[in-house]
């Protein structure tokens, strides 16, 4: 799957964002493209026939999922030529249950960020056989045939540049601690094997990971883990957490142990708070972008593919099947330029 | 009613006569049984932080990681004083763990008045949603279960709503978070807080008529009605109680994470809800015991902070927490039933 992912990333992704975020920051590139395109045929911002597009989330009760639901809508509302209705599901059996409602209304395009991407598989599987071309956002479905295409975060890829950074910063040497999130989701895994295995080959036995235990995203869940592995270890350099929100609480119990001069800290996801104590200084030295953002792109996407077009950048005439977004470093040097990508 | 001992529900009694007895009918019966499960307790206790003293003799059995242990105690501590007295009269409170989170999100929303604000609007907060909890049951005649599986999704929504999803920060508010990471003589504040709602708790169970009166209700309702206890004003109180504790618990855990955070709080109810019944409270009502509540609350936080600082795999430490909670049970179930 990775090597698939990797192929599809390089140049699809960075396409996309130029495609993506032509309403704003990056109007030069945006603006580069669409003259570029004007030789190759449409251009995929003007209007073309008005479709509808259905949405179903996870219940948006975290800060990033909240951010998904609000950028697919942002998204949506830029375009006149879509109708754009989004839901949200308290678990993957009411998801499975509103995507069969969903089904019977006959949109021209489904957008699914799956509660979980294995029990949601047969119920894509029925859009796309009655025709209804699914765009699979952030969690994977198990089978190819669910969705017709798919744009996802490089969760394997966090965990190797926070394990990059982390070994350049301690110069291979020190104790690290790994708060993750929800044990035994693709999610999870993916950001602790890839921080393992780089650590490892980097490495070796320099960087001894002294603890690992999961917190569930939560922040509350952060303090009293932290606070346990706090009093276990009074010796530790980094700590690489798996969600900026979680870390919040991380920080809180490293704080008020008034241990924060002796470690450092990273985050993922990329939200507005992570960014301001990066810009401080100090305990929280980075973060990595798992954008949101990448919702509003699956709209944009869900619009061409129901419309029978193409991105304007790429010379293809479809839509590609799969795009990974990579997660961006936010250190204290890159924080002012990548400002305007963090979440609240 | 009023002639009788009145350690009826504490253990505190000496006597070992009337085991055996069906609950609340004979309160002679009460004292050995509460009593035993309570010494029974004390050897869980005390064996897991034998175990911990071995296992981890350099971290675990120190001053500091006492306080840590105490300290995150405080927060299901306090829901779970409240939860005894619930339970006590055959109740349940389900809600707790979203009214802790609905509670600092409105002490969030003005916060930027002071910490007394913060104080006031979690504490009123929380009892408000205690009290809508108490009327729909004492009132309304819902059963607790429903009644409060409600609230739990009404206080949910409300904190998201009203926080609009996304944590408030607290870091300015150094008032506020002088309940999480302040001191009283030496001690953390929020273990002070803790100490005096179980000792006040105890004092109104065992040593006040209104304790008297929530264990008769728990114990056979129309009884207690024919004896003369108000037991509708009995029974909204709990609840009246379980929510303004909720909204205590959510300033102590709202302190100590400098943010009040609308995901606070997931599954609490059933943290507090195992320390009060492995305490030995009857989930059937009619019997009650803070010093158990309070043994159960430890053993939770004990076993959460060993396990944590082993750095067991998740997986066994979902195997190992289990096998404690019920080994906890059967350990103190008396030889005769």
């Amino acid at each position: 799957m990775s090597f698939t992912r990797q192929l599809a990333a390089g140049v699809a992704a960075l396409a996309l964002i130029a495609a993506a975020c032509s309403d704003d920051d990056d109007g030069g590139s945006a603006d580069a493209g669409s003259e570029a395109e004007a030789d190759t045929g449409a251009d995929s911002s003007e209007s073309g026939e008005t479709v509808t597009i259905a949405a179903s989330v996870p219940p948006t009760d975290h800060g990033w999922l909240g951010q998904i639901a609000a950028k697919a809508q942002e998204a949506a509302d830029q375009w006149d030529d879509v109708e754009f209705r989004l839901v949200e599901a308290a678990d993957a059996d009411s998801q499975a249950s509103q995507i069969q409602t969903l089904i019977n209304e006959a949109p021209d395009a489904l957008v699914v960020l799956p509660y979980d991407g294995e029990q949601l598989t047969p119920v894509a599987e029925q859009a796309m056989e009655a025709g209804i071309p699914v765009i699979n956002v952030d969690r994977l479905f198990a089978s190819p045939d669910a969705a017709r295409a798919t744009i996802l975060g490089d969760n394997y890829e966090i965990g190797v540049n926070a394990a990059e950074f982390l070994a350049e910063q301690l110069d291979c040497e020190g104790n690290v601690v790994e708060i993750q999130g929800i044990a035994g989701i693709s999610v999870t895994t993916d950001r602790t094997q890839g921080f393992a295995d780089t650590i490892e080959e980097l490495c070796g036995d320099g960087i001894n990971i002294v603890a690992q235990q999961p917190a569930d995203f939560l922040p509350d869940l952060g303090l009293e883990v932290m606070e346990a592995i706090l009093q276990a270890n009074d010796d530790i350099d980094a700590v690489y957490t798996h969600d900026d929100d979680m870390a919040e609480g991380v920080v809180a119990a490293i704080e008020n142990a008034g241990r924060e001069d002796e470690m450092i800290l990273t985050g993922a996801g990329g939200s507005c708070a992570a960014f301001d104590r990066i810009e401080a200084g100090g305990l929280y030295a980075a973060t990595y972008l798992y954008s949101p953002t990448m919702a509003g792109s699956a709209v944009n996407m869900a619009r061409l593919i129901a419309q029978g077009r193409g991105f304007s950048d790429l010379v293809e005439p479809e839509v590609p099947s799969q795009i990974v977004v990579p997660p961006t470093e936010v250190n204290q040097d890159t924080v002012g330029d990548l400002r305007d990508l963090c979440f609240e | 009613m009023s002639t009788s001992p009145t350690e009826q529900v504490s253990g505190v009694s000496g006597r070992v006569d009337g085991n055996g007895r069906p609950p609340g009918v004979g309160r002679l019966a009460l004292p050995s049984r509460v009593k035993l499960q309570e010494y029974a307790l004390v050897g869980v206790v005390l064996a897991l932080v034998v175990i911990g003293a071995i296992l981890k003799p350099d971290t675990f059995p120190t001053a500091d990681n006492l306080r840590a242990i105490l300290t995150q105690a405080s927060v299901v501590g306090v829901l779970a004083i409240g939860m005894t007295f619930v339970i006590a009269t055959a109740g349940i409170d389900l809600s707790v763990g979203s009214v802790v989170a609905a509670a600092g999100v409105a002490g969030g929303l003005v916060v930027d008045s002071g910490a007394v604000a913060f104080v006031a609007a979690a504490l009123g907060f929380g009892l408000g949603l205690g009290l809508v909890n108490g009327a729909a049951i004492a009132y309304g005649k819902v059963v607790p279960f429903v009644a409060t599986l409600a609230m739990l999704a009404i206080a949910r929504g409300l904190a998201l709503l009203m926080s609009d999803k996304s944590p408030i920060s607290l870091l300015g508010s150094d008032g506020v978070r002088w309940f999480g990471t302040g001191e009283i003589v030496g001690v953390p504040v929020s273990i002070v807080i803790f100490a005096g709602i179980a000792i006040g708790g105890w004092i109104l169970l065992n040593r006040a008529r209104y304790g008297r009166h929530v264990v008769a209700v728990g114990g056979n309702r129309e009884a207690a009605r024919i004896a003369g206890v108000p037991v509708r004003r009995v029974v909204f109180s709990v609840y009246c109680l379980s929510g303004l504790l909720a909204g205590l618990a959510a300033v102590l855990l709202s302190g100590r994470l400098a943010s009040a955070s609308p995901v606070a709080g997931e599954l609490l109810e059933l943290d507090a809800i195992g320390a009060v019944v492995i305490g030995g409270t009857s989930l059937a009502g009619g019997r009650a015991t803070i010093v158990g509540t309070f043994l159960g609350v430890m053993v939770f936080a004990i076993m959460f902070n060993l396990l944590t600082q082993l750095n067991l795999a998740t997986e066994w430490q979902q195997i190992v927490k289990g096998a404690i909670i019920l080994g906890a049970v059967l350990i103190q179930r008396p030889e005769r039933i």
